[in-house]
């Protein structure tokens, strides 16, 4: 049942502000408290939807106007959001459906793995996880006493495998992996059913790990010793 | 529910069984306490898994900590002005 997040209660209007609130006896006190509210609100993601919005656009500048554009859009919604505990996702699909309207054209985008992104299922099992498909040189790899040196690199290593990563797979990771979003939520921000978070979640790790590990292997990260082993 | 899960031995399941529920597992979207005590015992006494599980979590931790991005100061005063205006 989906009665947090629907379109119906997203903001359709570009600039025209509607402010929430209805006008009482207390009137513009009403309204007041409304708008703290939602600046609470606001303040407590903001973190969060910057860091989505960078890795959309790709672009400071760019992220900057899609986080307000998208606060501004919420703004004019807020009334009819019912559930407040859950605005943060609330706000997240916002902003989605604003990077696709608005900014995904002029988003630059890097070369990302040649992949068919669109396929959802799990009928494919070329990309079954390295923890799967290669175990034993994996552990090898994952144990040896270089593990310490690649964990050093790993935040940069692992933010260029996640910048390659199709679109559909490097959001859901992120609403998921980063943000901690439910499989349920991210799948209310994304629009796609639950099973298709799921799969991509897999999907993504595995292309994922798949980076790392060969840009472990160029890098000359893996020893001599594991070259051998898998070779 | 069943309150009785741990007065009886919790069966046992392969490398691939746990593999498959890992990620489920790992991201809390595994609700089955039943399900989730298989996992936890057979990662209790099969270091393969085990340490896949590790690298798993390694991994994810990583990620979030490289994912996140300082919020120019600017877009909170942005953001600010522009609630304020509302």
């Amino acid at each position: 049942m989906n009665t947090a997040i629907s379109d119906d209660n997203a903001a359709r209007t570009d600039g025209n502000i509607r402010p929430p609130g209805r006008v009482t006896d207390t009137g513009q006190m009403k309204d007041e408290d409304t708008k703290a509210a939602f600046s609470r609100h606001v303040e407590n993601c903001t973190d969060s939807l910057y860091s989505l919005a960078l890795r959309l656009t790709r672009n400071n500048a760019d992220a900057e106007d899609l986080v307000a554009d998208s606060v501004t859009k919420a703004w004019s919604a807020f009334e009819s959001l019912e559930d407040r505990n859950r605005f943060r996702p609330w706000l997240f699909r916002i902003l989605h459906n604003c990077f696709i309207s608005s900014y995904r054209k002029k988003s630059v985008r890097p070369v990302e793995h040649a992949y068919n992104d669109l396929v959802d299922d799990d009928s494919h099992d070329d990309l079954t996880s390295l923890l799967i498909k290669q175990p034993d040189e994996f552990l090898l790899w994952w144990s040896n006493p270089e593990r310490e040196f690649v964990n050093s690199l790993l935040g940069e290593d692992i933010m260029s495998a996640i910048e390659m990563l199709p679109e559909a797979f490097r959001i859901t990771v992120l609403l998921v992996n980063v943000e901690g979003l439910s499989y349920d939520e991210a799948a209310e921000v994304l629009d796609v059913p639950p099973g298709t978070v799921r799969s991509r979640m897999k999907r993504g790790r595995t292309l994922l790990q798949k980076s790392l590990w060969e840009h472990a292997r160029e890098a000359g990260l893996v020893s001599d010793d594991i070259k051998r082993c898998t070779s | 529910m069943n309150d009785n899960n741990n007065d009886h031995a919790v069966v046992d399941i392969d490398c691939m069984e746990a593999i498959n529920g890992l990620y489920a597992y790992l991201d809390g979207e595994m609700d089955d306490p039943v399900q989730i005590s298989k996992i936890e015992n057979h990662l209790c006494h099969c270091r393969s898994c085990y340490s896949r599980t590790e690298f798993e979590k390694t991994l994810s931790e990583r990620l979030r900590k490289s994912a996140g991005n300082q919020t120019p100061e600017r877009l909170h005063d942005r953001l600010r002005n522009l609630i304020d205006r509302f």
